[in-house]
């Protein structure tokens, strides 16, 4: 048989070319064409954070996997996908994976984020900084579930925890026969991206008035951070704080429009990129204008800096200081208008001033006005958490209330954190209003209540009946001097009854002493006369008597006397 | 009260007085002038005392509780010019001990009430409110009489040449109480906290003694020779 084969093929080499094309061609194509990629289900992942920050580096280091699966359950982890899911994740399942050097790890993540409960949430909120402090090469991914990974995780769980638990030879087919899974990825190696930008953006608000008018600056940074970045939608931290910064804008831009209600302040809107990261589109910023421009409004008269980070839930707000402001400085109007404005129309919020100071010595700062603080600039950060220490300010839990993969989601918020548009908006509200009380010193124009105070306490500390009050009286002379502070011709008008047919008619009198006496009634007079009279009787015999005494004495004194 | 008030205590205060000048037998000795007389050395004594506190002692700076112990015994001690004054009326007049003593101690204490009793008692029991001080001011009085009767004869029988020995302690010790007297009540009221019949009882318990004491003396005095 074969001596016919190759006798053909000389046949076909010796004869004819078309022929060999014909028979020659398809063959060649069949074997060299790719194998098409027939994959059980191909998926999105997204990987864990790589970054390096001031030259520590964090978070994973592969990109690169292609192993096959297994889940948590089974014994042999190295080499191999470990897939987990969200709900049963957990920090000691992952350094496990992480021990045994596993090849992978997937974390499947379900499709309703909304519907995860509350202590999963939490756990993994914190769970999210320390794999990322954790320096490892291992490739983490995240996946969102769908059905078919769904099953794929399902019948790896049972081939992987199977594992142990079947006699030799249940293993041994089990083997021969089970249903494997290779996980590949498509992408190349990471590797670091060169020349990348970070976008900031400024625009101004020009106030009415000359020259060197104070500035105020609202900023707050568009930027996420999560344990992975594609992940990172950061709703609260900080959507909010754009969408607050936004609306701001809007509102005083339509306010400095009108000629009437253009105030005496520059406003200057910055809206900083790489805010999780240190801040660093803010602190670039203030180094172009601070050092290396020769004008700029950030030199010149800088009332304060206000920073917005994660406003849009809760009902606390807290005003974030380096240092707490003085008496008279705009800072401090700001400070007291807040607290005013919170106590006057928004009472369920609580609001406080939270000091802390700038510990250079940290590798991250705390808040965006640490940054401003650092290079002298008066700054606050107002935020509804009490900490920078949350895990809510960098975390992929922090999602719009209604998951977008899931539009019948059920309406009630999620457990993670979340926006909540009627806190946003009092919140902004609140900073509104605040800054426009600041901005045109409303502080004064408004109803006062100590003033108040003062003055009804003033006029209820003595009568004023009509007949008390004369022209010369303190109360009209205090309203006087009262009046004229404010207006102008103040004058005095007077009335008196008419003579013949008066219409009034006042008397005096109005007010007296009264004494009371004790008294005794008359018969005590002739009681106590009689007494006396008794007694004086008695001081008269006593004195006739005097005698008698006398001689008793005499008599006691002088017992030896005997009459001889 | 009124007028009949004023009179009642009036009444209590001065007949004693009256009595004692009566049945003392003083009337009959045409005695009244040397009363007067004994009644103007008081004034003039109590003048003296007055310039004399007045000078040499500072006012009483304290708070209204404390009681300055020493500054009132200070004063006090400044009442034995008072044993001055009787001892001078007593040695004026010429008869016998009895006599003499009668007068002065007569004269002052009659002296006494008009002076330091009279006023108030015009001014206040004439009033329309009822204070039982007035009574007490009147009983009061009729206890300076017994006492001033007892401290001119303690003086008398001090400035006697044939006061026997033992005599000297008991004697001295009697004029200390009767200089003392006012202090020591003074003393009981703050110490004890009484009341103002009580201290008008605690007067009239001492004097007593003291008055009872002293006649003692005086009768082994005088019929010891």
């Amino acid at each position: 048989m074969f001596e016919e084969a190759s006798e053909v093929f000389d046949n076909m080499f010796k004869s004819s070319f078309p022929l060999t094309f014909i028979v020659f061609i398809p063959a060649v194509l069949i074997l060299v064409s790719p194998l098409p990629a027939e994959a059980a289900h191909e998926f999105t992942v997204y990987r864990m954070q790589q970054y390096d920050l001031q030259g520590q580096p964090y978070g994973t280091r592969n990109a690169i996997l292609n192993t096959e699966a297994r889940t948590v359950e089974a014994e042999v982890l190295s080499r191999r996908c470990v897939i987990m899911r969200l709900a049963d994740f957990s920090y000691d399942k992952y350094q496990k994976a992480l021990r045994q050097s596993a090849g992978a790890v997937v974390i499947i993540l379900p499709k309703n984020m909304s519907a995860i409960p509350q202590d999963i949430v939490q756990q993994f909120m914190e769970l999210e900084p320390e794999m990322l402090a954790m320096e490892t090469i291992v490739p983490v991914y995240f996946a969102e579930e769908d059905d078919e990974l769904l099953s794929i995780y399902t019948q790896t769980l049972t081939s992987s925890s199977s594992q142990g638990s079947l006699s030799a030879a249940e293993v041994l087919l089990h083997t021969a026969t089970a249903n494997g899974f290779q996980m590949v990825t498509s992408g190349a190696q990471s590797k670091a991206v060169s020349d990348w930008a970070i976008t900031s953006l400024e625009g101004r608000l020009t106030g009415v008035g000359g020259e060197d008018l104070p500035t105020i600056v609202v900023v707050a940074h568009y930027d996420t951070f999560g344990v992975a970045p594609w992940l990172s939608y950061g709703a609260d931290s900080n959507g909010s704080g754009v969408s607050m910064l936004l609306e701001l804008a809007r509102l005083f831009s339509k306010l400095y429009t009108y000629k009437r209600t253009h105030a005496a302040y520059n406003l200057l809107f910055f809206v900083s990129g790489g805010g999780k990261f240190n801040y660093q589109g803010t602190k670039r910023w203030l180094e172009d204008n601070l050092d290396h421009t020769d004008s700029s409004l950030l030199q010149d008269n800088v009332a304060f800096v206000l920073c917005l980070d994660t406003l849009g839930n809760s009902d606390s707000l807290y005003l974030h200081v380096s240092k707490p402001p003085k008496e008279g400085t705009p800072q401090y109007f700001l400070l007291k208008e807040l607290e005013t404005v919170v106590a006057s129309q928004h009472p369920e919020v609580k609001f406080s001033m939270v000091h802390k100071k700038i510990n250079l010595a940290d590798d991250m700062l705390a808040w965006e006005h640490e940054r401003f603080g650092i290079r002298r600039l008066p700054a606050f950060t107002l935020s509804h958490l009490p900490s920078h220490r949350s895990a809510q300010r960098s975390s992929i839990m922090d999602v719009r209330s209604v998951s977008p993969s899931s539009r019948h989601g059920a309406g009630e918020p999620p457990a993670g954190p979340h926006v909540d548009v009627s806190k946003l908006s009092r919140n902004a509200k609140v900073v509104a209003e605040s800054l426009a009380r600041v901005i045109y010193n409303l502080t004064e124009k408004q109803v006062q209540e100590e003033h108040l105070s003062a003055v009804v306490d003033w006029l209820t500390a003595q009568p004023r009946a009509a007949q008390l009050v004369d022209k010369d009286s303190s109360i009209v002379s205090t309203l006087e001097y009262h009046l004229s502070r404010y207006l102008k011709d103040v004058k005095r008008h007077y009335v008196k009854a008419d003579k013949r047919d008066p219409e009034f008619v006042f008397y005096d009198q109005l007010k007296q002493t009264m004494n009371a006496y004790r008294v005794k009634p008359a018969i005590f007079d002739l009681l106590l006369a009689l007494c006396i009279a008794a007694y004086l009787g008695m001081m008269y015999l006593a004195i006739q008597n005097f005698g008698l005494l006398y001689s008793v004495v005499r008599r006691i004194t002088q017992p030896k006397v005997k009459v001889h | 009260m009124t007028l009949f008030h004023f009179g009642n205590c009036f009444a209590l205060a001065y007949f004693p007085y009256f009595i004692t000048y009566k049945c003392s037998g003083l009337s009959e000795y045409n005695a009244f002038w040397r009363c007067v007389q004994a009644g103007a050395t008081y004034l003039f004594v109590q003048l003296c005392k007055m310039l004399f506190l007045a000078t040499f002692f500072p006012t009483w700076e304290g708070g209204a509780g404390a009681y300055d112990f020493v500054g009132e015994f200070m004063k006090s001690t400044v009442d034995l010019a008072d044993l001055l004054g009787l001892h001078l009326v007593m040695s004026r007049n010429a008869g016998k001990g009895e006599y003499k003593i009668m007068v002065a101690a007569m004269g002052w204490a009659t002296a006494e009430l008009v002076m330091s009793r009279f006023l108030p008692l015009w001014v206040g029991a004439r009033g329309i409110e009822f204070d039982w001080k007035y009574i007490q001011m009147s009983f009061d009085s009729n206890i300076s009489l017994v006492h001033y009767i007892a401290m001119a004869a303690v003086v008398w029988m001090f400035t006697r040449y044939d006061l026997p020995k033992t005599f000297r302690l008991p004697v001295t010790v009697l004029l200390a109480l009767c200089v003392y007297k006012a202090f020591l009540i003074e003393l009981f009221v703050h110490v004890f906290m009484l009341g103002s019949w009580t201290v008008l009882l605690v007067k009239a318990v001492l004097t007593g003694a003291v008055s009872l004491c002293s006649l003692f003396l005086f009768v082994t005095l005088v019929h010891s020779n």
